[in-house]
């Protein structure tokens, strides 16, 4: 039980390590390394574009184009297999949903027939998703909130919405820790269940709930801190600066698209025109 | 720079759905070439005062406002509150919450940026700079320690160049050490811009070491406005809003035949003072008999050989306890002291299983903490946690108390649960929502939700952190009657007065392990044990040093007793 239990807390601590540096370390990330603006841009091309394929090998070539610049872009290795695992079981769910359904109405082939048949017809639609998902993942993940935000901001998003983004980054940590002390705190008060079960199931189910029941707490704490956090935005001129052209200005002057940026779009481009005309 | 004053005019202000006015026909004039402290007890109406000055009041919380407010020639009712945050910056009291930018650089320039200051970031650097944080700029605010976040907000505030800063009960939210270096500082940006500082306040050593002006506020008026050193002085009108004089200012009243007063007839404020109008001499005092920190020789807890640490973003694990060993005994009342990150609340977590030690063994009332889950080690063992609001899950305190013994389906809950809100005497609160009492309240609660358990051992992180002088002898008082009911209560803490009055055993937490682990007594003759530690001894012990008293007193009476026994000699 010691084993498992260490286990446990060493994955928590580095799971909420792991989630930090994809947020804030950016500062050797490929994507975080252009002008936001082309990021945004380029990631919503890329959402699209793999929509224009039906054949499983371009598509292929785009996951492993994709996953490199995810790792390129420090993403959470964490949030990757989250992602990806959530398209595989979204999409195994459909399979064999549907392959049963063909079964049942005795469609010729079997069940494992249906099985082989309907993953194949599924799979350039999984590749899709995953694709696109991983790709946002990356963009997103990559991009340091200030940049995002400005990005955001220039690209006629309004003000209150892209202060959110920073807003959101500031508190993470907070809330993270916030929740973490809740659940231990819970958990002090709990009783374990005396058997845990196969595979110590009704531990984890125990461990479930509790952290469940820490949401409320926490988004009620959260919400008494907002409080100061309007008053002191207010005597800091937030309302102020909604209207007022000058500070939009400052917000954005910085923002300069260079070559690199150029190069990267380009680059990607003829990625797709040889995927497209060679696979 | 010639100096502003803030004019407050016959102010009478009602917030809305309150029957009776917070503030009642105040007339004050505050100047910016002086600290002012503003003092008062809790609900006085001064907090609200302050947000009168820039405008919070009446622009964002409108109510009824009558009289007038102005600073220099601007009259607050005629500005609006962003205009105002030009000329009087506020940091608050849960200043956290005040930084909304998740880098240093970004929120402090976050106000000029707002304005359109095109040199927000000349602005910005120079604020940082002269706080003091200028090597921290492109930091993220979560890697900063409080007190630096205390100082981000500081200089959020500075780089606005405004004529005054609020700083709202800055030492309720610092350690000590913090505390006194965000008083320092703050006395040298007033010295040196003539940028009028107001501090909120009611530690008054504090107000006695730095401020020129006392305000005292009481019933929503200004009561009266004095030089600090009379104001210090009206000890009785200070003791019944329950606000206490600095320790020295009490000794030298409670010494007989005039003793302790200056030649100008006051009492001193200072330990400066007080060493200059004390009777000198070394009063040799027979040492206090003190139990030596080991109550039994019974052993609830053995550390040994711990190491542990935690994952940094950028710097690896960061190890806090290294090859560290120690044992707890039975009957023993323990003060765990030490700066911030020596690993005192490391500790305690690790005491509880709720973090597992990365070497060595951790055994609770002969348990392993690596067998067993933190959930049984609870039975006997309680761990009440430094900010009490993670300790309220429930919708009424009485349902949080009851928590534990309904998860163990105790046959008489009820009957349990009313005996600890007696004991604690927390009828008043116990059917109210934890999560919205004031902190003191909160804190008291957060104790009876710990001792409903019924436990062998207590851990308390910072039991006294962040509470005015009222609640701070409540909990005290609760903290000296637990004891009546456990075996040993373990605090970490870092207020020395608490560790002078109540502790019988004292572990002092350096970067490399242990310092120092003794009695108080012998902890408090070492200065330099305590200056190594971040921490700084009561006025009482720092006065029993300038005297020669050897060994120190530590309570304003022993010193008393012996300052009175050789002034009659």
């Amino acid at each position: 039980m010691g084993y498992l239990d260490a286990i446990q807390n060493i994955t928590i601590a580095d799971i909420k390590l792991d989630l930090m540096r994809t947020a804030y370390d950016n500062d050797e990330a490929l994507l975080n390394k252009f002008d936001p603006r082309i990021v945004i841009i380029w990631s919503a091309i890329f959402v699209i574009v793999p929509w224009f394929f039906y054949e499983p090998e371009p598509l292929f070539a785009m996951l492993i184009a994709a996953l490199l610049l995810a790792y390129l872009s420090q993403t959470s290795i964490y949030l990757l297999v989250l992602l990806i695992w959530g398209s595989l079981s979204n999409i195994g769910f459909i399979v064999i949903l549907s392959s049963v359904v063909y079964w049942w109405q005795g469609g010729p082939g079997g069940l494992r027939g249906a099985v082989v048949d309907n993953s194949v017809a599924l799979l350039p639609f999984t590749m899709k998703l995953t694709v696109i998902s991983v790709v946002s993942l990356a963009a997103f993940s990559a991009m340091s909130p200030k940049k995002l935000a400005k990005g955001l901001l220039s690209l006629g998003v309004p003000r209150p919405f892209t202060f959110a983004i920073a807003y959101g980054y500031r508190m993470v940590p907070v809330l993270v820790e916030e929740y973490h002390d809740l659940v231990n705190s819970l958990r002090l008060r709990n009783k374990a269940p005396e058997k845990s079960g196969l595979l110590r199931w009704r531990y984890y189910l125990y461990l479930l709930k509790l952290s469940i029941k820490a949401f409320y707490p926490m988004a009620f704490n959260v919400a008494k801190r907002s409080r100061v956090t309007v008053e002191a935005m207010e005597t800091q001129g937030f309302s102020h600066s909604l209207g007022n052209e000058a500070s939009r200005e400052l917000r954005l002057g910085d923002l300069q698209i260079l070559p690199r940026d150029v190069t990267f779009m380009l680059v990607s481009l003829l990625f797709v025109v040889v995927v497209s005309v060679f696979l | 720079m010639s100096s502003t004053t803030i004019t407050v005019d016959d102010l009478t202000f009602r917030y809305p759905g309150s029957d009776e006015p917070v503030l009642r026909n105040v007339n004050v004039e505050i100047d910016s070439g002086e600290f002012t402290a503003i003092i008062g007890g809790n609900g006085s109406g001064k907090t609200t005062l302050c947000k009168a000055f820039n405008g919070l009041i009446p622009h964002f919380f409108n109510g009824t406002f009558q009289g007038t407010v102005s600073i220099g020639d601007t009259v607050t009712t005629e500005s609006d509150v962003s205009g105002l945050s030009k000329t009087v910056g506020y940091v608050f009291q849960d200043f956290e919450n005040q930084l909304v930018q998740p880098i240093v650089l970004d929120d402090v320039a976050f106000a000029p940026k707002n304005h359109g200051l095109e040199d927000y970031e000349t602005r910005a650097m120079r604020a940082l700079e002269s706080v003091g944080l200028e090597d921290a700029a492109d930091r993220f605010i979560w890697e900063l320690s409080g007190g630096q976040q205390h100082l981000v907000a500081l200089a959020g505030v500075l780089a606005m160049e405004p004529q005054f800063i609020i700083v709202d009960e800055p030492a309720a939210q610092l350690d000590p050490h913090n505390a006194r270096k965000t008083y320092e500082q703050l006395r040298e940006i007033q010295r040196e811009t003539e940028v009028g500082v107001i501090a909120i306040e009611h530690h008054t050593e504090f107000i006695g070491d730095y401020c020129d002006r006392l305000v005292m506020v009481a019933d929503g008026d200004v009561a009266w406005a004095n030089r600090v050193d009379v104001g210090l002085n009206r000890v009785e009108e200070l003791l019944d809003a329950d606000i206490h004089p600095p320790q020295v200012t009490q000794i030298a009243r409670q010494l007989p035949n005039k003793q302790g007063t200056l030649p100008s007839g006051r009492y001193p404020v200072t330990v400066e003072q007080a060493v200059s109008a004390f009777p000198t001499g070394s009063p040799k005092g027979d040492p206090p008999v003190k139990p030596d920190g080991r109550g039994s020789d019974e052993t609830l807890i053995t550390v040994s050989n711990l190491t542990h640490g935690y994952p940094t973003l950028r710097e690896g694990r960061k190890t806090v306890l290294d090859a560290f060993d120690l044992e707890l005994y039975a009957d023993s009342r323990v003060a765990l002291v030490g700066a911030n990150g020596a690993g005192k609340s490391t500790l305690l977590r690790l005491l509880t299983g709720l973090e597992s030690p990365d070497k060595g063994t951790v055994t609770v009332l002969g348990n392993d903490t690596n067998d067993t889950l933190p959930e049984e080690l609870a039975e006997e063992t309680v761990y009440i946690h430094q900010n009490p609001e993670e300790m309220f899950v429930e919708e009424t305190v009485r349902e949080d108390i009851a928590y534990y013994l309904e998860s163990r389906d105790d046959p008489d809950v009820d009957e349990r649960v009313a005996d600890v809100i007696e004991f604690l005497d927390l009828e008043d609160i116990a059917d109210r929502d934890g999560r919205l009492l004031s902190v003191g309240q909160q804190r008291r609660a957060s104790l009876a939700i710990g001792l409903a358990t019924d436990p062998t051992i207590v851990l308390l992180d910072e039991p006294t952190g962040s509470l005015d002088l009222q609640s701070r002898r409540e909990v005290t008082r609760i903290l000296s009657r637990s004891v009546t009911r456990t075996e040993t209560v373990v605090v970490a803490t870092h207020d020395l007065q608490l560790v002078a009055e109540w502790a019988d055993r004292v572990i002092v937490l350096g970067p490399n392990g242990i310092l120092a682990d003794e009695t108080p007594q012998s902890v408090f003759q070492q200065p330099g044990l305590l200056e190594q530690a971040h921490l700084r001894p009561p006025q009482v012990v720092e006065l029993s040093d300038r005297l020669g008293i050897d060994p120190p007193s530590l309570t304003k009476s022993d010193i008393v007793d012996r300052l009175a026994t050789q002034g009659g000699r």
